[in-house]
């Protein structure tokens, strides 16, 4: 992710809930898109709150990659094609 | 001197002189014409070598950054077929990594929708950033709708050019710098760095403006 400077803030630990379903969908981190903008995207798309948005995106950022979303199947494929119509790095997988 | 975006009454307000503005055009342009569904690129195409050659008949904006990937690899001649541009990967990647066929059938299913969703929104912000004809006016104001496509279609426009530059890691672009800095002005590499630098704070501005 492109080190575009963007305010740091302290974040409560990943809110995540555990999932019970067998799919994710990931976002793996590239240098181009800004850290501000993959917070947007977080936000805008999955409606998360500021804190879960950038916590998820400094995974990407730090990690290389982040579940971001998860629940069935066709619910994958249809967050990893919003992300992508978005620049997002995104894939969706079955969780192992 | 360029401003960045400000939010303002509701409105996104920049200012970007002629010259920016038609920079930042003709790179969307040239995206568009990479990411159309295939019929309508067809069209888009006839229409594009012309601007091309105008482009490059002009000398100034766009000068040294062609986005085309018929500039960036050796002409191969012979009967090999062309590979897929390694630009549309980027901007529609592989969507499983473990199983290919599941992503296939994804590219299958979405690929058009979001070939035409990136054409719609670079159409968009196209026309949004177009100066009026003859106008001297460098401010730009947008809605919220035209925002979002604008910064959409700069997210696209940097990962063609992302792509064009070899940035694969984070620090690429300060290493990429470092070596330009010990070139002449006028090499199209620094050109091709500072319009991406240029593009990278305007989103940034746009992205912050719009933040939620």
């Amino acid at each position: 992710m492109s080190i575009a400077p963007t305010e740091q803030e302290t974040v409560s630990p990943d809110e995540v809930t555990e999932a019970d379903t067998p799919w994710i969908t990931l976002v793996w981190n590239d240098p181009v898109n800004l850290m501000s903008y993959v917070t947007f995207v977080f936000q805008s798309y999955f409606g998360y709150p500021k804190s879960k948005a950038e916590k998820l995106m400094m995974d990407v950022h730090v990690k290389g990659r982040a579940v971001v979303s998860n629940g069935s199947r066709e619910q994958m494929e249809t967050d990893t094609e919003a992300l992508q119509g978005y620049g997002l790095w995104a894939t969706f997988q079955k969780d192992d | 001197m360029a401003r960045g975006f400000k939010r303002r009454d509701g409105r996104y307000a920049a200012k970007l002189d002629a010259v920016e503005r038609g920079l930042v055009v003709g790179l969307m342009e040239q995206v568009l014409e990479l990411v159309a569904p295939e019929t309508l690129s067809a069209s888009v195409a006839e229409g594009g070598d012309e601007f091309d050659r105008i482009v490059a008949g002009l000398g100034g904006i766009g000068q040294g950054v062609s986005l085309s990937a018929d500039d960036q690899v050796p002409d191969l001649s012979g009967d090999v077929p062309a590979p897929r541009d390694p630009a549309l990967d980027r901007l529609l990647p592989t969507a499983n990594r473990q199983d290919e066929q599941m992503a296939a059938e994804f590219r299958r299913l979405t690929e058009d929708g979001l070939r035409s969703r990136k054409a719609a929104n670079l159409s968009t912000a196209i026309a949004a950033l177009s100066a009026p004809a003859g106008g001297k006016d460098d401010k730009v104001s947008l809605d919220q709708e035209q925002a979002l496509a604008v910064l959409i279609s700069l997210t696209d426009v940097r990962l063609v050019l992302g792509e064009r530059l070899g940035l694969k890691h984070d620090d690429d672009v300060e290493l990429l710098e470092e070596q330009a800095s010990s070139l002449p002005d006028d090499d199209p590499a620094v050109y091709a760095l500072a319009v991406y630098d240029f593009l990278t704070w305007l989103q940034e501005t746009l992205a912050h403006a719009l933040r939620p």
